[in-house]
C-alpha cells in the first residue's frame, strides 16, 4: 500500500517513549470500556443493530396496514378473532434476528480473524472478557428491544385505529405486559450468540446455530403431532413466550409463567455456563 | 525477566515443546530461533498465557502471565499483525487495547508516532500492507511502556527497507534497557540485532548461548589470499601470527585478519592478486556450537539438531 507515507526510522527518541503514567492494576471498568469501545467502532454494530430495529417498525407497519386496509372484508368471526396488540409485535422476529446476529458477531468475529488473543493478552482474565462482552450486549440489545417494541406498537396502534379497529393501550396490564416484556426478553438470543461465539469460535457456525436455536421449536413445533410437540414447550423460545404472549394467545407450546422462567434460566446457565468453562479451560 | 521450567506442550500424540528450560535476561536482545514448526509461536503463546502448558510453567517477572495486575505495562507482545479486525481504523483499535489497559490517548499518539502510522491512523486496517500491519502490532505492543517486548516473526514477509526498519527499532528499545524477545526462522536475521540466542529444533532447547560466541565460531574462517610472490609472503605471515597452508598456489591464512594480511603485503612491497575472507559456512558453525551445547542437552537427538541446523542457515525452503 502507501508505504511512502511511513517513515524509514523510529522517530521519536528513547526518552519520548517512557511515558509518566503509573502502572495500575487493570479493572473490571477498563475492561468494560474496551469491549465498548470495540462496539461502537464497528459499522457493522450499527448496520445490524439498526436495520433490526428499523425493519421491525417496517413490518408491524405493512402488516398492520394490510390488516387494517382489508378488514373491511373480514367476516365477522375473523375480525372478533383477531388480536390486534399481538398483530403490532409482528416485526419482532426482525428484531431477534438482528439482536442474536449481533451478539454472535461480537465474539465470533474476534475468533475467526484471530483478534482474540489480543483481547486475552490484553485481559488476561477471562471471565472477566466474557462477562464485560455479556453485560453490554445485553444492555444495549435491552434497551433497543425495549424502544423497538414501544415504537412498534405505537406505529401499530395508530394504523390500526386509523381504520377504527378498536385496540387497548399502552396503559393496559396486557398490553405492558406483551410490549414490554418482549421488549425485555429481546437479550435472550443475542446472549446466546456471544455464548455460541465462545464455544463455536466461528462467525458462521455461531449465527447459524443461535438461528436455529430461534427457528426451530417454532418451525417443527407447527410441523409436528400434538404429542412430541410438547417438547418444545422446553426450547428456550417457548419458555421466554410463556411470560410476554401466553396471556394472549395459545399454544400447547406455552407453560404457565413459573415453568417459563425455570425453562429460560435454565438455558441460559447451561449456555452461558459452558462458553464460561470453554473460555478459561481452552488455549486461545 | 522470563523464565520457563521445564515448558512442555502436547497436542494429542503431537509434542510441540519438549521440556524446555532457560531464563530471558533483563536488557538484551534475545534471539529465539528454530525452523519453522520448531515451537516458537507455542512457545510464546505460553509466555503469554494465551495456551495453557501441559507440563511446566514460565512465569514473567515472577508471575504467571494471567496473575499480573497490570500485564501490558510489563510486556508487550507482537504475534500475528493481520489478526485484528479489518473494519476497525488504526487509531480506534489501539483505542479498545488502550482502554483495556487504562492508558491514556496520549499514549495512542505517542505509539502511532513512534511507529510512522500517524498519517494513517484514520483508515481502516484491514487495507494496510504487512509492513504497515507489522508496525501497527508493534505499536499496539509499545502502548503500555512495558520492560518486556516479546514479537514473533516481525520481519517475516517483510521488503529490505521494513526489515531494516524493525532491526533499528529493536536496537533502540534494547538501548533503553527494555528486555526483548525475537522469534526467527532465520539465523542471518539475529546476527545483527541479537546479544543472545535461544535455538530450538522440534520443540527442543539445542542452544542458549551468547551471539559472540556464536559468531566467534562462525568467525573459525580462513583468508584466501593469491600472490606471485606468495613463497615470500608466507613466512611473513606466519611471523605475523599467521597459520598459513598452500593449496593450488594459493595461501589459505587463519588467525590473521584480511586488513593485516594486506598491510604485510603493502609493507613489503609484495604484489596481491586476491586476499578474500571465507567465513566458515553458517550451518558449519552452527553445528559447531551445538555439537558443544549437546553435552548439557544430554540427549536431542543429532538429526535434530542437524536438520534445525540447516532449517536456520536458510538452506531449506524459506516461508
Amino acid at each position: 500500500m502507501t508505504t511512502g507515507t511511513m517513515n524509514t526510522e523510529p522517530m521519536t527518541s528513547a526518552a519520548a517513549l517512557t511515558t509518566d503514567s503509573i502502572a495500575r492494576p487493570t479493572t473490571f471498568m477498563h475492561t468494560l470500556t474496551s469491549e465498548w469501545v470495540k462496539l461502537i467502532t464497528l459499522r457493522s454494530t450499527f448496520i445490524t443493530m439498526g436495520a433490526g430495529v428499523v425493519l421491525s417498525v417496517v413490518m408491524t407497519a405493512v402488516v398492520t396496514l394490510a390488516v387494517g386496509s382489508t378488514w373491511d372484508g373480514w367476516s365477522a368471526e375473523r375480525q372478533a378473532q383477531f388480536a390486534p396488540v399481538l398483530m403490532t409485535m409482528s416485526g419482532n422476529v426482525i428484531l431477534l434476528i438482528a439482536a442474536s446476529v449481533f451478539g454472535a458477531l461480537a465474539v465470533a468475529s474476534e475468533y475467526s480473524s484471530g483478534m482474540i488473543r489480543l483481547t486475552l493478552t490484553a485481559t488476561p482474565r477471562r471471565g472477566q472478557v466474557l462477562l464485560a462482552k455479556l453485560l453490554l450486549v445485553s444492555g444495549i440489545t435491552l434497551v433497543l428491544g425495549v424502544i423497538t417494541t414501544v415504537a412498534m406498537f405505537l406505529v401499530g396502534q395508530a394504523v390500526l385505529e386509523s381504520y377504527g379497529i378498536p385496540m387497548g393501550g399502552l396503559g393496559d396490564s396486557g398490553v405492558q405486559r406483551l410490549v414490554l416484556g418482549l421488549g425485555v426478553a429481546t437479550p435472550l438470543f443475542p446472549v446466546f450468540g456471544v455464548a455460541l461465539g465462545v464455544i463455536l469460535r466461528s462467525t458462521a457456525g455461531a449465527i447459524t446455530a443461535v438461528m436455529g436455536m430461534l427457528w426451530l421449536p417454532q418451525v417443527f413445533g407447527e410441523l409436528l403431532p400434538a404429542g412430541p410437540q410438547k417438547l418444545f414447550r422446553f426450547a428456550p423460545q417457548s419458555g421466554a413466550d410463556s411470560l410476554t404472549v401466553a396471556h394472549f394467545a395459545e399454544s400447547p407450546l406455552y407453560s404457565d409463567p413459573a415453568l417459563g422462567v425455570a425453562i429460560v434460566v435454565v438455558w441460559l446457565v447451561a449456555f452461558v455456563g459452558a462458553a464460561y468453562f470453554l473460555l478459561k479451560r481452552r488455549d486461545a | 525477566m522470563i523464565e520457563l521450567r521445564n515448558l512442555s506442550k502436547r497436542y494429542g500424540d503431537t509434542v510441540a515443546v519438549d521440556d524446555l528450560s532457560f531464563t530471558i535476561a533483563p536488557g538484551r536482545v534475545t534471539g529465539f530461533l528454530g525452523p519453522n514448526g520448531a515451537g516458537k509461536s507455542t512457545t510464546m503463546r505460553m509466555i503469554l498465557g494465551l495456551d495453557a502448558p501441559s507440563s511446566g510453567e514460565v512465569t514473567v517477572n515472577g508471575r504467571p502471565y494471567g496473575r499480573l495486575p497490570a500485564p501490558m505495562n510489563e510486556i508487550g507482545a507482537l504475534l500475528d499483525p493481520k489478526a485484528i479486525h479489518g473494519g476497525r481504523t488504526a487509531y480506534n483499535h489501539l483505542r479498545w487495547i488502550a482502554e483495556a489497559g487504562g492508558f491514556p490517548r496520549t499514549r495512542i499518539e505517542a505509539v502511532l508516532d513512534l511507529v510512522g502510522l500517524t498519517d494513517v491512523a484514520g483508515r481502516k486496517a484491514g487495507g494496510f500492507s504487512l509492513g504497515m500491519s507489522q508496525r501497527l502490532g508493534i505499536a499496539t505492543a509499545l502502548l503500555g511502556d512495558p520492560r518486556i517486548l516479546l514479537f514473533d516473526e516481525p520481519v517475516n514477509g517483510l521488503d529490505p527497507e521494513g526489515i531494516r526498519w524493525i532491526r533499528s527499532l529493536l536496537q533502540r528499545l534494547a538501548a533503553e534497557g527494555r528486555t526483548v524477545f525475537v522469534s526467527s526462522h532465520l539465523m542471518s536475521e539475529m546476527e545483527e540485532t541479537a546479544d543472545h540466542i535461544v535455538v530450538i529444533g522440534r520443540g527442543r532447547l539445542i542452544a542458549d548461548t551468547s551471539i559472540a560466541d556464536f559468531t566467534q565460531r562462525s568467525a573459525s574462517s580462513h583468508v584466501r589470499v593469491s600472490s606471485p610472490r606468495g613463497v615470500e609472503l608466507a613466512p611473513l605471515l606466519e611471523q605475523a601470527g599467521g597459520t598459513v597452508n598452500v593449496a593450488d598456489g594459493v595461501l589459505i591464512v587463519t588467525g590473521l585478519d584480511a586488513a593485516l594480511i594486506g598491510r604485510v603485503a603493502a609493507q613489503h612491497q609484495i604484489e596481491v592478486h586476491e586476499l578474500s575472507t571465507r567465513r566458515a559456512s553458517l550451518e558449519a558453525a552452527f553445528m559447531e556450537l551445538t555439537q558443544d551445547s549437546l553435552d548439557y542437552q544430554g540427549g536431542t537427538p543429532d538429526a535434530t539438531v542437524a536438520e534445525t541446523a540447516r532449517a536456520l542457515a536458510g538452506t531449506g525452503t524459506r516461508s
